[in-house]
């Protein structure tokens, strides 16, 4: 066994444990840490700092009563048919849920089992995948991929209603291959064809997940070099055994957890190896990530673009605009223009990454946010956000260096380099608040 | 044999990134940032449109005796042939007609027409005609899944014939979705070039978002542009122009105008339509033109479904089969393409399509995109709708 790639992080010289680090903890593992979260993160230690995001204790700014609200904000957009107001009603959870990282992983796997209620046409179907995604997010990906794969959306969105006997279609058992699982290069087109076999007669009956046996094959099929009389449920256990599964859920969380440029082939290697020995245990692979020295290192450090659900949430967060808060329904919009429309991927493959996600539209939509946050409106809040107020509630002055410093140590955990200070002092405070919020460095993290 | 299209792949796409300003995420698999791509604007007309007082075949006697009140005066018609003339509120498309930039399609259908709209459309969005594949891929999709390309949808809902397994469609609404609310914010926020890789890709790419805002903020206000009709599809051809002179990355728009279920008193709503589309249509093109990106555009109209050829008792039509389109674009073959359908030869009391709109497709994808074809239409030959 090599030393391990994935030893637990303890600060020392060469990485230190600062506000740059305690920002990147909470970008990465949360929807960005505000002020007070950040000190008390400084404060009490990295260790102390990821079990607070591992257990859900980490946001100050929870809503009272979250449950109980969430749940009615769920149930109203179901009742009245609106997928606009369900989209809301993550977005509330991304603000104002306790559990930012598992809120979180939960986007995750909507991203891996993509799903767009743009075909499945039903909020309910939506709202009932999501929380099945929400309930195995930091599980053992065995019970997570067998309820997901079996969610009437899911199935409808593959059309799996028409795969019966001796009339396959494929679309079903092939993303289950390539997307869920065990990815391209891991199996062939006959494979593909096979797997359609076993999964002939699963459908979707009145909401329900339905096996339907008249519609079954019950012939015999050989995939990936087994061969049996499979059905779903045995070609679901048979992907799972496969070791490219294990590969494939980790270049997952890595993409999340890190850059597009990832980790080290051994590091990858070694994640593997550890989600193999213990049932694809995703919460343990998350935690070994947020733990690891590795995570802190500089060289993983601000080099990864924000989701658009990243930025407008975290933007809003650390702006503390909690009471009021911006409109939900508003936010999931603007997240929508930049290019994530939650419950509406543009298609199997989920949303795309890193770079993928820069453009003019999505560049343009983000300084838009920026200057809507600020200035109230078209965020839907009645007020403008107080930049001189807000630094002087946390100790700073209110001149304009004061305030672009507060600002750029909340965003960066650094102070304003000269180029920065050069550029936005002279802009009303206003302004040189939305500029920090719009600029290309507000876009990694 | 080294094609414009591979040198673009292969040379350096960071290179070109830099420059072209572009409002949609691309796969490197995608093809390059050309701005000289061609590009396919698709308007679906919903409800199902009266193809025969669309495209009027007033020399057959047959037709006055199938509109007693509906029948159009054949000296009002747009004349295509001796025989055929177009429904007179579509006269703004005249001078593309004369021009042999407009080809008129009569008889565009499937086999086994079904009347329902919903499913009339799904199988014209897909291109399937199996129950089983009818809520799938849709052709535009598929089209553009090899590059993993992008397709506009402009007013409404993503349509489903731009869903793709690859390729992703974005719903725009707005121009305002692409201009700046507060433009000095924005370009104060660009720091100057960094070593940094990602951070001076993001920089790059906030000038060139700025560039592009600037440009279509310009647009926007520019009075002297050619006028459209205030009309909701003059608006949205509107905005598809803009984002094609913007330098939009993206090949295929699609939009829709709404309301061609014309059951009673069809005349007055049906020449209100026509004229709308007709008149938004021309207005783009004239648009095109002056910005000299008529060459790169072609445009496709279609409907669900023709509409039965006996008029109804309450002045209107009730929903038929085969329908007319429209393909308006620089190397189209102008006038008539394909035949008319006969008006005696009938099937369950409607005439025989002379076109399966699957030709029409496999000729604007191959012939024009310059994409594959779709494999499982492959053997019906494109619809000779180009000039060779």
């Amino acid at each position: 066994m090599p030393e391990t790639l994935w030893a637990a992080y303890t600060p020392d010289d060469q990485q230190p444990w600062d506000l740059k680090r305690a920002v990147h903890l909470h970008r990465r593992a949360a929807f960005a840490g505000t002020w007070d979260e950040l000190h008390r993160d400084l404060k009490d230690g990295p260790e102390k700092a990821v079990s607070r995001l591992l257990n859900g204790t980490a946001n100050l700014h929870a809503a009272k009563e979250f449950d109980k609200t969430s749940t009615l904000l769920f149930d109203a957009a179901v009742t009245q048919g609106e997928i606009g107001r369900l989209k809301a009603g993550w977005f509330y959870r991304f603000l104002l849920g306790p559990h930012p990282l598992h809120e979180k992983l939960t986007l995750l796997w909507h991203d891996h089992f993509a799903t767009a209620n743009g075909k499945v046409d039903d909020p309910g179907l939506m709202r009932r995948q999501n929380e099945t995604l929400r309930t195995h997010a930091a599980g053992k990906f065995a019970p997570l991929l067998n309820a997901a794969v079996r969610e009437p959306a899911t199935l409808l969105y593959l059309d799996a209603q028409t795969n019966r006997k001796g009339h396959a279609n494929e679309n079903l058992a092939r993303e289950l291959m390539e997307l869920f699982t065990v990815g391209v290069g891991h199996y062939t087109e006959a494979d593909v064809k096979e797997a359609a076999r076993a999964l002939t007669g699963w459908s979707v009956d009145d909401g329900q997940f339905v096996e339907l046996a008249e519609r079954h094959d019950i012939g015999e099929k050989t995939v990936l070099g087994a061969k049996a009389k499979f059905d779903g449920a045995q070609l679901v256990d048979l992907l799972l055994k496969q070791p490219a599964t294990a590969d494939r859920l980790v270049k997952k969380l890595v993409r999340q957890f890190f850059s597009d440029t990832g980790v080290s082939a051994d590091a990858a290697k070694q994640l593997a190896d550890g989600l193999r020995e213990r049932e694809l245990d995703v919460g343990w692979a998350v935690e070994t990530i947020l733990k690891s020295r590795l995570f802190f290192a500089d060289a993983n450090l601000r080099n990864r673009v924000l989701m658009p659900v990243e930025y407008v949430v975290g933007s809003a967060r650390v702006l503390e605009l909690f009471d009021p808060a911006p409109s939900t329904l508003a936010m999931a919009d603007w997240s929508a223009r930049m290019g994530q429309d939650v419950f509406d991927p543009p298609n199997v493959g989920g949303w795309p990454t890193g770079k993928k996600w820069v453009h003019s539209r999505s560049l343009i939509a983000r300084a838009n946010y920026a200057t809507a946050l600020v200035t109230g409106p078209d965020s839907g809040r009645t007020v403008a956000y107080d930049p001189a107020g807000q630094a002087k509630r946390h100790g700073f002055g209110a001149t304009p260096a004061d305030v672009l410093t507060y600002h750029h140590r909340l965003l960066f955990g650094t102070d304003p380099p000269a180029d920065t200070r050069n550029r936005l002092e002279p802009l009303p405070l206003p302004k040189l608040t939305t500029a920090l919020l719009a600029s290309p460095e507000a876009q990694l993290g | 044999m080294l094609t414009r299209r591979s040198f673009l792949q292969s040379s350096s796409l960071v290179a070109l990134s830099a420059t072209v300003p572009l409002f949609v995420s691309r796969s490197v698999r995608a093809a390059a940032p050309d701005r000289d791509a061609r590009v396919l604007v698709v308007v679906e007309m919903d409800g199902g449109n009266d193809a025969l007082n669309t495209v009027v075949p007033h020399a057959d006697a047959e037709y006055a005796r199938l509109r007693p009140k509906l029948k159009l005066d054949p000296k009002r018609l747009v004349k295509v042939t001796d025989a055929v003339g177009l429904h007179p509120a579509l006269r703004p498309l005249d001078k593309l007609l004369s021009d042999g930039r407009l080809a008129v399609l009569p008889g565009v259908g499937y086999p086994n027409p079904n009347r329902s709209h919903f499913e009339s459309m799904a199988m014209w969005h897909t291109a399937r005609f199996d129950e089983a594949e009818l809520r799938g891929y849709g052709w535009l999709g598929r089209a553009m899944d090899p590059s993993a390309g992008n397709l506009f949808s402009v007013g409404g809902e993503v349509s489903p014939a731009l869903r793709g397994r690859r390729s992703s469609a974005v719903a725009f609404k707005r121009i305002e979705e692409v201009l700046l609310t507060d433009t000095t914010a924005a370009k104060a926020s660009v720091g100057a070039e960094s070593a940094d890789d990602l951070l001076a890709y993001v920089r790059r790419q906030a000038t060139d978002a700025h560039a592009a805002a600037d440009k279509l903020a310009k647009l926007t206000g520019d009075k002297t542009s050619p006028s459209y009709p205030q009309t909701e599809l003059g608006e949205r051809l509107k905005i598809v122009a803009k984002l094609l002179k913007a330098g939009v990355g993206a090949r295929v728009f699609y939009t829709q105008q709404s309301g061609y279920d014309t059951h009673s008193q069809q005349a007055f709503t049906h020449a209100t339509l026509l004229g709308e589309f007709a008149a938004a249509v021309a207005a783009f093109f004239a648009d095109l033109k002056a910005s000299k990106l008529d060459e790169r555009v072609t445009l496709m109209s279609f409907s669900e479904f023709g509409r039965t050829i006996k008029e109804n008792g309450s002045a209107g039509t009730d929903h038929g089969t085969a329908g007319a389109g429209f393909v308006c674009g620089p190397t189209v073959a102008g006038g008539l393409v394909g035949s008319l359908p006969n008006l005696t030869d009938l099937d369950k009391g409607e005439p025989k399509m002379t076109t399966d709109f699957r030709r029409v497709y496999h000729a604007l994808t191959a012939d024009w995109m310059g994409l594959p074809p779709d494999p499982a239409a492959d053997k019906l030959d494109p619809l000779p709708l180009f000039k060779a």
